[in-house]
């Protein structure tokens, strides 16, 4: 719609169209937060701790690839907080057992798969709301590894080089491998949405179904995909995470699901679906990534940091909403 | 594929034509989980053991009632359970300074209502997304509480009215199941017999065209909101009283309790449909198989699982019903 | 003269050991606790800073929230910042094992609060399987005296830590020295909070209320217990409410105001913040320490809380004479270890 308008207006001045792009909320949001902490909170501005922040940042970020995608497609999936938890158990387990970081990772992504061919099958085929299947699953597979584990964190007994290379070890000694695979990953998927037919149906299928369906998109496939992405890849959040807990944790992920919506919503991408990039989900995690970060460097207690962060997620979710409102002068 | 799909379908028709009805399937499934529970453990039917579970149903179906609303008028709030928790500290701290009942229930329902005012604004005044904007003030309560009170807040006044509030009787009826019962049907005669009732609906389903029909949408969804934080503004005040102190940490989990109990009572999480009377089977159901896992002396991690796997598969016995009748 | 000479020499000699102590104090003490909103944590946070001041010695705390991945980060940050020794309270033993390695590498020492992990230098804590022990030959004496030698005990517990599962069996334990017959009527899981103690004490005492001795992990799942009690409408006349932290203000009110609530298991938290310090420093300066510094502990009875701690109507204060006199056990009974068998 903006689009027409603009185009018979010839082409906008270049300052119009960066506004008018919806990361750049976010973009500005995340540049006053770098400088603000600069000036203000002890060894911010520093190598170490930006790299630091990258490899924190990586567990919400590969996740948040997931959640974004799910989102665009029209539907959300929250059971990714319990699946990060259920994925360690098959990791560790059979890493115990074997020595072998690679069979590890084939059982934890095995049922990171069933996982997401589940929540796929429930929404997409059976045509169940996707929130209460998620939610139904997030409470199932909490309490699945409660039960199995019987409420302890299982150790990871192997110490397998590999394995504690992706908690420790650092590309060229500054990056950490977690945020390599985070940004491999990204890269992938930002192709894949921008060039490759898939990506162009997930946006249909979001945006507008009976047009994609009438444009010969198998609707139902495209989604039941998404879901399956969403839940290996938090399967690979769920893998770091272990790496850097050196152990499969039974209350892993508690409240995850809660910080993955938020940065994609602060994104800029769209609960309602069709709106939105993983640009603007990777600003959506830094933000808040480097917003924790800083207010740990001033030392501030829980309480405010709570305070402080609810207050940015609403202010940084209802600019971006007056922004568009803006755009689409409504 | 598809000729499964198609067989799949059949079946399934039939089956729903059997059921009739979501709230019909909740109802079977809540008696035969009091049938099933009371055969393998006769306690469960004992006086004490039923005023346990319809005074924990109480606390719930408060909040469930004006969550009920909300979600069909299509927003959800996610604050509700760090709500319950400050709403005990402020409360029982008013009553330590005034050592009146009153202003301890005034100032705890302004307070929340407060609370419900401002999530209101910020759906649609900011038009933040619910689930967003109400995770946002769940944060900002949660550290709220603690620049309010580090510590629990002690019961100093021992007033013995507001003890009552909790675990007095009123007849054989405990008091906060009385206060359920009435914002239960208050919620209900609104939903159902007024027009508020009816535009709520009408939000939920479509609220362009209710827009342009010139009603004023966002005032509805603001007012089901404050009646959300009202109706956490009692259970909050009756949490107190149960426990004696106003408690910080208290309600942690206590929204999803409550989503989960609204959705498996048949509410549509997408607005438009649903109904106070399939909370209440919703909330009952939920609250029996906590309550029974506990007297059968199962493990009391289940009391995750189960209800898990309930919610997803009412939604689906719901769903057939719906394509049924569709 | 002799003598003169010698003392003198004596004590220029601790002189010197105590300015060359002072000169070898950590500059800057990071603390990653895992729950500092919990009362608990306030007063362990308390008596170290309190203690860190005396020694001149900047203490910096990062709270986990419970949140194993956050506590990580923090870490991590402090770390990159350079402290002089790290203090961890986990939120999980297991989930910090690749901190202490990532420490080692930075060089930095590192004091585990609570909970032992694999591969530490030193721990301060409390002997959990203890307290629950002794507060538990208490309740037996109790028992004996006020309830006809009779105990059938509700758990209010919390199987998710190994720290509360020995709380529980130290106090069953403690409990059949004096009442070899006591039995454990009801094992719950009351979640550590006080709602969720609340709810599922309710739905055990509808089951069976044949029980005389609430015991509960910590303040709030006693309290939770008596309250469920108090709900079914019983009276408190041959009940024992057993608490177990003294982390606030919750216990103290409790002993004034429940007729119950007679037997506390305090832990002392400032205490163990206070230990920890001085552990923080003798690590920093590779002093030997042993494995497990013991953080002492005490059954309260009735109005004896007046011994510990005062209180002024809105905050309490602990009388250090008194909790300095107490001689902590060198070593456990039972440790998190002998569960695993």
């Amino acid at each position: 719609m903006s689009s027409v308008t603009d185009r018979a207006l010839g082409p906008p001045p270049v300052w119009r169209r960066l506004i008018g792009r919806q990361e750049t909320a976010a973009f500005i949001c995340l540049v006053a937060l770098l400088v603000f902490f600069s000036l203000t909170a002890d060894n911010f501005f520093s190598t170490r701790n930006f790299t630091n922040v990258l490899g924190q940042a990586s567990l919400t970020l590969i996740a948040g690839i997931g959640c974004a995608v799910v989102f665009i497609s029209g539907e959300v999936d929250i059971s990714i907080g319990s699946l990060l938890a259920t994925v360690a158990l098959p990791l560790i387990v059979i890493m115990n057992d074997t020595n072998s970081l690679l069979l590890g990772v084939a059982g934890a992504m095995a049922v990171g798969l069933a996982v997401g061919v589940i929540n796929g099958f429930l929404s997409a085929y059976l045509g169940i709301n996707s929130l209460i299947v998620t939610l139904g699953m997030m409470f199932t597979l909490r309490g699945g590894v409660y039960l199995y584990t019987g409420q302890r964190a299982i150790a990871d007994d192997a110490g397998l080089d590999s394995f504690i290379a992706l908690s420790d070890g650092r590309l060229f000694d500054v990056l950490p491998y977690s945020a390599v695979i985070a940004i491999i990953l990204l890269g992938v998927f930002v192709y894949v949405l921008r060039f490759r037919r898939f990506g162009r149906q997930i946006y249909a299928v979001g945006g507008n179904r009976e047009v994609a369906r009438l444009a010969g998109y198998d609707v139902r496939r495209v989604k039941f995909t998404c879901f399956v992405i969403s839940s290996l890849l938090a399967t690979c959040s769920g893998i770091i995470l272990a790496a850097r807990v050196g152990s499969a944790q039974h209350i892993a992920g508690l409240n995850f699901e809660f910080q993955v919506v938020a940065a994609t919503v602060l994104g800029g991408v769209s609960l309602s679906g069709g709106i939105g990039s993983l640009g603007g989900m990777t600003l959506g995690v830094l933000i808040l990534q480097f917003l924790s970060n800083g207010l740990r460097g001033l030392s501030l207690p829980t309480e405010w940091q709570l305070v402080i962060t609810g207050a940015i997620i609403i202010a940084a979710v209802a600019l971006d909403e007056l922004k568009r409102r803006r755009a689409h002068g409504d | 594929m598809t000729e499964i799909l198609r067989t799949g379908a059949s079946g399934r028709t039939s089956f729903a034509s059997l059921t009739g009805s979501g709230q019909l399937v909740l109802g079977v499934l809540l008696v035969a989980l009091c049938l099933g529970i009371s055969a393998a453990a006769p306690q469960f039917y004992s006086e004490a053991n039923i005023i346990a579970i319809l005074r924990q149903c109480a606390l719930v179906l408060i909040v469930a009632s004006g969550m009920t609303m909300l979600i069909i008028a299509a927003e959800v709030d996610l604050s509700v359970g760090a709500s319950l928790a400050f709403v005990g500290c402020v409360g029982m701290a008013v009553l330590n300074a005034t050592d009146s009942l009153a202003l301890g229930l005034v100032s705890a329902l302004a307070f929340a209502g407060a609370v419900g005012l401002v999530n209101g604004i910020v759906v649609t005044l900011l038009r933040v997304n619910s689930l967003i904007g109400t995770i946002g003030t769940m944060m900002m309560l949660q550290g709220g509480v603690y620049l309010f009170t580090r510590e629990a807040v002690q019961n100093h006044h021992q007033l013995a009215s507001f003890t009552a509030l909790g675990a007095g009787y009123w007849g054989p009826l405990p008091i906060p199941v009385i206060f359920a019962v009435a914002i239960f049907a208050l919620c209900a005669v609104t939903l159902r017999f007024t027009t508020i009732g009816r535009y709520l609906y009408a939000v939920g389903a479509n609220e362009r065209a209710v827009r342009l029909s010139g009603i004023r949408s966002a005032r509805l969804k603001l007012a089901a909101f404050v009646v959300t934080g009202l109706c956490v503004g009692v259970a909050g005040l009756i949490l107190a009283s149960l426990m004696n102190a106003g408690q910080p940490t208290a309600g942690r989990g206590f929204e999803l309790t409550v989503i989960a109990a609204v959705i498996l009572g048949g509410t549509s999480l997408t607005g438009g449909s649903g109904s106070l009377f399939g909370t209440l089977l919703g909330v009952l159901v939920l609250k029996v198989i906590d309550n029974g896992i506990i007297i059968l002396g199962w493990n009391q991690d289940l009391q995750m699982v189960v209800p898990g796997i309930i919610i997803i598969l009412a939604s689906y016995f719901d769903l057939l019903r719906s394509r049924h009748h569709a | 003269m002799a003598l003169i000479t010698k003392l003198l020499m004596a004590s220029a000699a601790i002189i010197i050991a105590t300015s060359a102590q002072a000169a070898n104090m950590p500059k800057k003490i990071g603390y990653v606790t895992n729950y500092a909103t919990h009362e608990w944590y306030q007063n362990v946070i308390k008596g170290m800073k309190a203690h860190a001041k005396e020694l001149g010695i900047e203490v910096e705390v990062q709270d986990a929230n419970l949140d194993i991945a956050k506590q990580v980060s923090a870490a991590e940050d402090f770390i990159a910042k350079g402290v002089d020794v790290l203090i961890l309270t986990p939120v999980n033993e297991e989930g910090v094992v690749p901190l202490l390695r990532r420490a080692k590498a930075a060089k930095i020492p590192v004091v585990l609060e609570g909970n032992p992990v694999k591969g530490m230098t030193t721990l301060v804590a409390i002997c959990d399987y203890d307290t629950g022990y002794f507060a538990g030959v208490e309740a037996g004496k109790y028992a004996k005296q006020k309830l006809a030698g009779v105990a059938k005990v509700m758990n209010v517990g919390l199987p998710l830590l190994s720290a509360t599962v020995l709380r529980s069996k130290g106090f069953m334990d403690g409990i059949r020295t004096e009442i070899p017959s006591a039995t454990l009527v009801h094992d719950l899981d009351g979640g550590g909070n006080p709602d969720r103690a609340l709810e599922v004490s309710a739905a055990a005492l509808a089951k069976n209320a044949d029980i005389n001795i609430i015991y509960g992990i910590n303040d709030s799942s006693a309290l939770g217990g008596l309250q469920a009690w108090k709900a079914a409408g019983k009276s408190q006349d041959n009940l024992l409410t057993v608490g177990t932290g003294g982390e606030g203000l919750a216990f103290i009110n409790a002993i004034e105001k429940e007729p119950s609530y007679r037997i506390e298991a305090a832990m002392f938290p400032e205490k163990e913040g206070f230990t920890t310090i001085d552990a923080a420093v003798k690590v920093f300066n590779g002093e030997p320490v042993p494995e497990h510094i013991v953080s002492p502990t005490a059954p309260i009875i009735g109005d004896s809380w007046k011994t510990y701690y005062s209180y002024d109507g809105t905050t309490r204060s602990i009388k250090w004479d008194a909790v300095n006199a107490l001689k902590p056990p060198a070593k456990c009974m039972e440790t998190s270890a002998d569960l695993k068998k």
